[in-house]
């Protein structure tokens, strides 16, 4: 995750409340030992562990859990799809990508699916705590690389009529300037803008590839059932 | 032979082959035709045949060869019983050079003067004629020779053809092996590894805090993770879906990215946009990635640098890929090679068939620049060409610092190399 924001973290609530967590992940062994290390992290506990994307779309909505750690690689329906349509049932839930490789390629379609954040399963507990705080604090996940994807994301779909899928100029400009390695403090400092503000306009193009993923998922699910 | 002339007169109508060549045609019983055959009678045997015509009844042939010897002999050939008359149904009779035994003979009509044919008036001189001179490429060898090089070049092309083919076939085999073999290590081998790691974790959680067998735990996780990231190298590295331009892009900003985050440099990037889909295949990417590693633990150990700018660029058929940092530098004729790993980022990018500049000045930063052709630029030499070669004449031996063949597996070839 980006450290930038990670360090801005407020101090912990006084009366703290436990954060829900919900896992989804295939391979049994992982499965337990990630709802386990969950159980031993301060303010959190595992609600839900789901073996299959199936299952999480049938006990993750009645488990309410906060957040959502999603494997990609699911048989049967893929992490990536369980995000879009966990998405749809509960908005207001954010997800986590586990992934077992560093590979930003492969990360970048669960972001566009609107997972809100990636982490490797091997990282170390307090990583794993940073990051799901960071998350519940509505984090962004912008690397530079990330960065550069959404920029190439954008301008293949620029030709499309679509208003949503544009960038402001403004939205453009900071992304490449994220994408040349330039931390947000330091873009705050260039271009006279508040760290918020530039949170701000993160959140907003995520939002926009969200929407588009999601209606393009509608219209899938749409016609492959009117065939 | 001093002199060669042939008087015809035909009714209807007649052509006229010596040797099988038509050398004159024409027609009227009422006119000699007189054709100069000097020049084209050599010494030897040679056939004269004449196809005469006539549209109500057997045509009346009156013909008369005279050759005049050096030695004063003569030599006369005229129309009597001696021809013999070819039947209609036989096909390319004025090419033979005898009659066959069927034929049968030509009938005399009369005495040349007399009735039914009286005597002629007039005789007309039918222009020289000259003898063939046949061309090279008209020569029976010629063509046979330009015939049979086409059909072995044919034949080459269909053999490479059939190669290349072949060699196609490798190659998605090999890559359909790469996938796989990613695939296996991904689901075996990291799953193995990402198990290890949390079953630790949880273990460790278990134990007090600051004790021996906790300890122990902590250091077999680091293990079991720099195992794994290890191991995502590999994947990548084989993983045949990575095989583009912009896969190596991102996989080497993503590693500098999360490499100097821990230190002390700040990285920028300065990379192509629309990074093409151009192919790269496993070998230079693997050896241009183990460049770039190598170059950034340099800076990171030596430079004292703040800041490092990456930047990867298309130039041609070439990538090039730039560190440049703001440290103390160096002086490169100084340089202990082996100590600063100069040495091995030139036989990294050696290995992908490229170069790697140094450029330095102790206080002025330091610059490493590689060089490395894409894929489509190799293709055709090491393979088609050196191979082509190889068969005939051994290389000439290659320096040890460069192996000429890193990846077998990449460019098209056969399974055995």
């Amino acid at each position: 995750m980006n450290p930038s924001d990670t360090t801005q973290l407020p101090a912990k609530p006084v009366a703290p409340l436990l954060h829900k967590i919900a896992v989804v992940e295939d391979l049994r062994e992982i499965r337990e030992s990630l709802s386990q290390l969950i159980g031993t992290l301060a303010d959190f506990k595992c609600v839900c562990a789901c073996a299959s994307g199936e299952d999480a779309l049938k006990q993750i909505p009645p488990a309410r859990p906060d957040v959502v750690l999603m494997d990609i690689f699911l048989p049967g329906m893929s992490g990536i799809e369980c995000t879009t349509r966990l998405k749809v049932l509960l908005p207001d839930v954010r997800i986590l990508i586990l992934t077992a490789s560093d590979d930003e390629e492969m990360v970048f379609p669960a972001l566009e699916a609107g997972a809100d954040g990636y982490l490797l399963k091997q990282a170390e507990p307090a990583d794993l705590r940073a990051a799901l705080l960071d998350l519940l604090q509505g984090g962004v996940p912008m690397t530079s690389g990330i960065a550069r994807q959404v920029v190439d994301y954008f301008r293949h779909r620029a030709k499309s009529r679509d208003q949503i899928v544009h960038l402001t100029p403004r939205e453009k400009e900071l992304l490449i300037q994220l994408s040349k390695g330039y931390s947000n403090k330091e873009i705050a400092g260039k271009l006279s803008l508040s760290v918020e503000t530039i949170h701000g306009h993160m959140k907003n193009i995520f939002k926009k590839m969200h929407v588009r993923s999601r209606a393009e998922a509608v219209a899938k699910y749409i016609s492959s059932h009117n065939d | 032979m001093v002199k060669a002339r042939l008087r015809i007169a035909v009714d209807d109508s007649y052509s006229l082959f010596l040797d099988g060549r038509e050398i004159g045609r024409g027609g009227g019983w009422h006119q000699l035709t007189e054709y100069d055959l000097t020049l084209l009678l050599e010494p030897g045997s040679h056939t004269l045949a004449i196809e005469a015509f006539n549209a109500f009844k057997q045509a009346g042939v009156l013909v008369g060869l005279r050759v005049e010897l050096a030695d004063g002999r003569s030599v006369e050939v005229v129309s009597d019983q001696n021809w013999k008359v070819a039947p209609n149904t036989d096909g390319r009779w004025e090419k033979r050079t005898r009659a066959r035994a069927n034929w049968p003979p030509a009938t005399v009509m009369a005495v040349f003067g007399q009735a039914p044919w009286p005597g002629i008036p007039g005789v007309l001189k039918a222009p020289q004629i000259y003898p063939v001179v046949l061309q090279f490429w008209q020569a029976g060898w010629f063509q046979i020779a330009l015939l049979s090089l086409c059909a072995f070049v044919v034949a080459v092309c269909l053999r490479l053809m059939g190669k290349v083919a072949i060699q196609s076939h490798a190659q998605q085999v090999v890559q359909r092996e790469r996938a796989r073999i990613a695939r296996d290590i991904h689901d075996d081998l990291t799953a193995g590894l990402t198990q290890l790691v949390l079953m630790g974790e949880v273990a460790r959680s278990t134990l007090p805090a600051g004790s021996e067998p906790r300890q122990r735990v902590d250091k077999l996780c680091e293990k079991a993770r720099s195992l794994s990231r290890s191991m995502n190298e590999i994947i990548w590295v084989v993983n045949s879906q990575r095989d583009t331009l912009h896969a190596v892009a991102s996989y080497i900003c993503k590693y500098a990215e999360t490499f100097l985050q821990t230190t002390s440099i700040r990285c920028r990037f300065d990379i192509e946009e629309e990074m093409s889909d151009l192919p790269c295949d496993m070998g230079m990417r693997r050896n241009l990635f183990l460049a770039v590693k190598e170059a950034l633990n340099n800076a990171v150990q030596h430079s004292k640098a703040t800041e490092l700018v990456l930047s990867i660029h298309r130039q041609g058929q070439s990538v090039v890929v730039v560190m440049e940092d703001n440290g103390e530098g160096f002086d490169p004729a100084l340089a202990d090679q082996e100590r600063n790993g100069l040495s091995s980022m030139r036989q990294r990018a050696a290995e992908a068939g490229g170069v790697c500049h140094v450029i330095s000045r102790p206080g002025a930063g330091c610059r490493v620049e590689f060089v490395v052709p894409l894929v489509c630029a190799t293709r055709l030499h090491p393979n088609l060409l050196s191979r082509f070669w190889k068969r005939r004449a051994p290389l000439p031996a290659t320096p040890p610092s460069a192996p000429t063949v890193s990846t077998p597996t990449v460019h098209p070839s056969p399974p055995t190399p």
